[in-house]
């Protein structure tokens, strides 16, 4: 082609001379790339990453990925706490200040929120972010922001909000704790943090007219999920738990409640319930008070229950048997001061069985006499007391076991029927179920499997460990001893039997330290722990009750409610009676 | 390898030379063949134009897809909203207290002790006994005890009738004259038979009277 047309050139130097078209072009190239090259200075050399930013804002979306929170679940899978996508519904008063009445009115009648503050936040000057409605489900919450948009209200916006929620309310709230606004506040939520929280990941990648640019920068980094956190409760035995303990609480007029159901093999906790408690679904409603796990976090002196641990050792260490013949008398005067027993009585003639039975501080004290020095004190460490449980809920209180220097024989004397020393609710539980267990104690556990808590130790099933403490002959003796507590004719808590079982069981009546003396101040802990089958025990449950106002003792405040929880707890599991014949031990001789 | 063979070839004795001559291969001058140009400038376009529509129409596929995933991505969000609402609910009819306030609604209490129906040989074990309104748990915690103040013990006082006020035929007032004399009906239950116990009520009132 060029070949062709370049002959065709008819006049070209009417173009000026070569030279000179040559110069001025170069010039004029120069000019431009001079030009260039200044605005390259100013571009790379001048601020280069506010320019680069600028570029990587145009259009460039970066968002989190939220991870899911870990579900808090229950030993059948129930969740106990779950989490919920969920919608923040929020305004910006520069837009909606023209129409706020309307637009308050509106949301108050579908948000539920109240008119008046929300009226204000939607007239606040100078704000562009105001919250309307934290926590809403997600399909309400769209729902409301595509009505408020047919209704031509402009300025309501969603923004993403996890909904933690609590299905079953305030079913083992004070084990599983709560949630902040933007962190857990307590409880197990707070304890596994690490475990159910989980890693946001994030997304950047480039929009165009809200649709991801195909090709566009595109980066992500997933999110890692929560992982869920199984415990050994028992959702539904442990609601009935605390139905029943708040019911007998509030018969009693007494101040709080503890239930404690345990498995007697395998220590695994099936209720913890507490009363009051606090609904996990507002926890602001509630007293501070009630936050915590009184299980856990209170102590007190047992009471006569702690007799079963004192006649179980006194048993395995060889020194009586469970037909021991004492003479108890009346009253027992010891070297700081007289002890008595809780009914008025002459000489009577108690078997050891019959100490158990009649709960006799005397006999107790009697029978315990026949230890050896310190000999009490290891045992009663072996059984778990002064010691923390370690199953993962926070603060736990160790309880008081007096120190060697402080066992005075007449500080023996009062431990022996348990005053003198405290624990707490679970501590106990895990003592009277060595009993049950054969003598062997198994440590607690509230977490299934293993998991790690905020301190970095291990807890759970996995970890449990078993110690014998008393024999087995000891353990089975101190079971029938323990029978005929809910004998209806020779024990002290006939409204703790379970009609058709075997049950034993112990009641306690101990004097309360008050929180301002620092002494016995004239109101009681009662309490009644027990296990059932008794000669072939599945659950060993622990009631305590502090303060009734009723008059009432163990037997008649604890021992009902034992024995309502016992034999749900039986019929749910489908635990038959196992038929033998009842203990006969003679209680007086 | 090169030195046997010239070696060789000097031992061949030189025979037909001519016919050798003529026989000799000559180099054949090049055929110049233009090709046409057509057809490759035509293939050449056409992938040009193809390659250029290809991917305009790839590019287009593209945003399309785009469009749709972030169409279908807000419709998945909705859904698994929707789902997630519609199990929180759920949880919420599932919960032990709902369940057990609605079974009580009713007429359900649980039973008092367990026992148990063996199939096979159709042995009862266990203590079976009738559940009675005994078993009813309290689902709802009991309403707070209010403080005197606010809830004053209600003044309860016995009116005598002024004298000359006719009795009625068994003996009684008219049930206006002793309204305020019901305190003793404390905490009998008399739902079945109102007026028969608003009347013996009245008896009682009778009674405190004389």
């Amino acid at each position: 082609m060029a070949r062709t047309s370049q002959p065709l050139r008819p006049r070209s130097n009417l173009r000026g001379a070569p030279a000179l078209r040559l110069r001025v072009g170069f010039v004029l190239i120069a000019m431009v790339l001079s030009f260039f090259g200044a605005r390259l200075v100013q571009l790379q050399g001048i601020d280069p990453g506010s320019y680069a930013a600028m570029a990587a804002a145009e259009g460039m979306v970066n968002v989190v990925l939220p991870a899911a929170r870990g579900d808090i679940l229950d030993r059948n899978g129930e969740p106990l706490a779950d989490s919920v996508d969920g919608l923040m519904v929020v305004a910006d008063p520069y837009m909606t200040i023209d129409q706020a009445p309307e637009i308050a009115k509106f949301l108050a009648r579908r948000l539920d929120v109240d008119y008046f503050t929300t009226l204000q936040r939607l007239r606040t000057q100078g704000s562009r972010f105001e919250y309307i409605a934290r926590r809403v489900p997600s399909t309400l919450a769209t729902d409301v922001v595509k009505a408020a948009t047919e209704h031509g209200f402009k300025g309501i916006a969603t923004r993403r909000d996890p909904v933690r929620d609590y299905p079953a309310g305030d079913v083992a709230a004070n084990l599983i704790g709560f949630l902040g606004t933007d962190e857990p506040l307590s409880g197990l939520e707070r304890t596994f943090n690490a475990q159910l929280a989980g890693k946001d990941g994030s997304a950047r990648y480039e929009v165009g007219g809200g649709n991801v640019i195909p090709l566009g920068q595109n980066t992500v980094t997933k999110a890692t999920n929560g992982a869920d956190l199984h415990t050994t409760i028992d959702r539904d035995l442990s609601w009935y738990a605390q139905r029943v303990l708040r019911q007998t609480v509030e018969d009693a007029q007494a101040d709080s409640g503890v239930a404690v159901i345990m498995d007697s093999k395998t220590g695994e906790l099936l209720a913890v319930a507490d009363h009051p408690t606090f609904d996990a679904n507002a926890p602001l409603e509630s007293p501070q008070a009630d936050l915590g796990s009184r299980a856990m976090q209170d102590v007190y002196e047992p009471g006569s229950v702690e007799k079963v641990l004192t006649l179980s050792a006194l048993i395995d260490a060889g020194k009586v048997t469970a037909r021991t013949r004492l003479t108890v008398p009346g009253s027992l005067a010891r070297q700081d001061r007289v002890i008595h027993d809780w009914f008025p009585h002459g000489n009577i003639r108690l078997t050891l069985a019959g100490v158990i039975a009649k709960s006799s501080n005397i006999g107790t004290v009697l029978a315990a006499g026949k230890f050896k020095a310190g000999q009490l004190r290891s045992y009663l460490v072996k059984f778990g007391l002064g010691q923390q449980t370690d199953i993962g809920v926070r603060g736990e209180s160790a309880g008081i076991l007096p120190d060697p220097s402080l066992w005075t024989p007449q500080a023996q004397d009062r431990i022996a029927f348990g005053q003198s020393l405290s624990v707490n609710a679970v501590q106990m539980a895990a003592a009277v179920n060595t009993i049950a267990n054969g003598g062997v104690r198994v440590a607690p556990s509230l977490i299934e499997g293993s998991a790690t808590t905020e301190d970095g130790s291990v807890v759970g099933t996995d970890t449990t460990t078993t110690r014998r403490v008393i024999s087995e002959s000891a353990a089975h003796q101190m079971a029938l001893m323990m029978e005929r507590v809910v004998d209806p004719e020779v024990g002290v808590a006939p409204a703790a039997a379970v009609p058709g079982y075997r049950v034993a069981g112990k009641t306690g009546t101990a004097q309360r330290v008050g929180a301002d003396c620092g002494c016995y101040d004239g109101t009681f802990t009662v309490s009644f722990a027990g296990f059932a089958p008794a000669d072939d025990p599945r659950f060993t449950i622990y009631v305590v009750v502090q303060n009734p106002r009723n008059g009432g003792g163990g037997g008649s405040v604890a021992g009902p409610a034992f024995s309502k929880m016992m034999s749900y707890a039986l019929r749910r599991y489908a635990v038959p009676p196992t038929g033998t014949r009842p203990s006969h031990l003679p209680v007086v001789w | 390898m090169s030195s046997p063979a010239v070696q060789i070839r000097s031992r061949i004795p030189r025979i037909a030379d001519a016919a050798v001559a003529r026989a000799r291969l000559t180099v054949v001058p090049r055929r110049r063949v233009r090709a046409a140009r057509v057809p490759f400038v035509t293939l050449v376009s056409l992938i040009l134009l193809g390659g250029v529509v290809g991917l305009l129409l790839f590019n287009t596929s593209m945003q399309q897809a785009s469009f749709a995933s972030t169409a279908l991505e807000e419709q998945a969000a909705n859904l698994s909203a929707r789902q997630q609402t519609l199990q929180m609910e759920l949880e919420k009819l599932r919960d032990p207290q709902h369940v057990a306030a609605d079974a009580q609604r009713l007429g359900m209490v649980l039973p008092g002790s367990p026992a148990y129906l063996n199939l096979s040989d159709g042995s009862v074990t266990g203590d079976p006994a009738p559940a009675t309104p005994d078993n009813r748990v309290r689902l709802s915690a009991a309403p707070p005890v209010k403080p005197p103040s606010i809830d004053p013990r209600p003044i309860h006082r016995t009116a005598r009738p002024p004298e000359g006020t006719p009795l009625g035929p068994d003996g009684s007032t008219q049930p206006g004259d002793t309204g305020s004399g019901s305190a003793t009906n404390g905490g009998s239950g008399g739902r079945n038979e109102p007026h028969k116990n608003h009347q013996s009520q009245q008896h009682q009132n009778q009674l405190q009277n004389h």
